[in-house]
């Protein structure tokens, strides 16, 4: 019983990410930055899908963050599970830009949504929900 | 009596832990199921594939303007149809345009979308909007020959079944608040035709 109740709890825990909190970097002049940030939400905690901005792969768990540094021009952001969501920024150089990832209702498996958001919104909401994720974000390969 | 209530109790709270360790152990297949049934990242969906056929079809149709202007602010090609369709660098006419987009979204919290009925038979589950506002000045000198703006505010629903992305909402509104300055420049076109002329004779 209390191994079972121990076991729950290991459970629960290792859904949340742990890391530093968010610390807005500055962006270098020639290129621009795109915070994605995922809050924390019990369902679909485990899920952790591909979020795919220009170059780069990221896989946050819920409660995380992570940044992705992008050439300036049109950026294209995807990310899929069972229905897929594509978010296009228009990024300048030096520009910041914030993206949030929320997992939704699927029929096998959660929806994977990417909402644009305002910076100050989402500024306040980063610095309260979430972390810096190491090693969640890879540069795609082809 | 006490023994077969305790009895009770350690049973039920039993069956609830099993319960919990299989949620909690279901999700992490959920997670191996997701990175198999991904598609080739970058691959275009359909939707978006779709309008950036109909864009250049759009703008080939557009009727030019009775003059022409040269772009000082704004993407030469993120234009009206009808101005793009005017542009010269020569033109002693400027064309000044903006184009801003704002987003918002609405989710049904999961708690009360999970035990709705209405969800498993496609009712939303929220919605994802965006309002797209554009601006176009046309100046010749110091004169403002006119000054046209635009606003579209458009929403789509998802469901359980069925999830718009975000990407093909703003194609939309653009497209959308673009159409909105070229019919405000049509209705205005021999007002601007003569202004426009008035000014060169100067």
């Amino acid at each position: 019983m209390r191994g079972a109740i121990f076991l729950l709890c290991l459970t629960a825990a290792g859904c949340a990410v742990t890391g530093q909190p968010f610390q807005r970097q500055r962006a270098a002049a020639n290129e621009a930055e795109i915070y994605l940030y995922r809050p924390y939400s019990y369902a679909g905690s485990l899920l952790r899908p591909p979020v795919v901005c220009g170059d780069s792969v990221a896989r946050l768990g819920p409660g995380g963050y992570q940044v992705f540094k992008v050439q300036p021009g049109t950026v294209t952001c995807h990310t899929e599970t069972e229905a897929a969501d594509e978010v296009e920024f228009d990024t300048r150089p030096g520009g910041i830009y914030y993206l949030k990832e929320d997992i939704g209702w699927g029929v096998a498996i959660g929806h994977s949504h990417l909402y644009p958001m305002d910076s100050d919104k989402a500024q306040t909401e980063i610095q309260k929900c979430c972390v810096l994720e190491p090693g969640s974000i890879v540069e795609h390969q082809g | 009596m006490e023994f077969c209530s305790v009895s009770v109790f350690r049973t039920v709270a039993r069956l609830a832990l099993g319960t919990a360790l299989s949620a909690g152990l279901a999700a992490c297949s959920v997670q191996g199921y997701a990175n198999t049934f991904s598609v080739p990242i970058g691959a275009p969906s359909a939707p978006a594939a779709e309008e950036s056929t109909t864009q250049p079809q759009a703008q080939a149709a557009a009727v030019p303007l009775p003059f022409k202007g040269r772009l000082l602010d704004g993407n030469p090609k993120a234009l009206p149809p009808a101005v793009a369709a005017s542009l010269s660098n020569s033109s002693d006419i400027v064309f000044n345009y903006r184009e801003e987009l704002s987003h918002d979204h609405y989710t049904v919290p999961l708690a009360l979308s999970a035990f709705d009925p209405l969800t498993y038979v496609g009712y939303p589950l929220g919605n994802y909007s965006v309002t797209a506002f554009a601006s176009l000045g046309i100046s010749q000198g110091d004169r403002v020959l006119g000054d046209y703006t635009a606003k579209v505010k458009l929403t789509r629903e998802y469901t359980l079944y069925y999830q718009p992305t975000y990407i093909e909402l703003e194609h939309a509104a653009k497209a959308a608040v673009r159409q909105k300055i070229d019919e405000q420049l049509y209705r205005d076109a021999s007002r601007l035709a003569q202004a426009a002329a008035a000014g060169q004779g100067h």
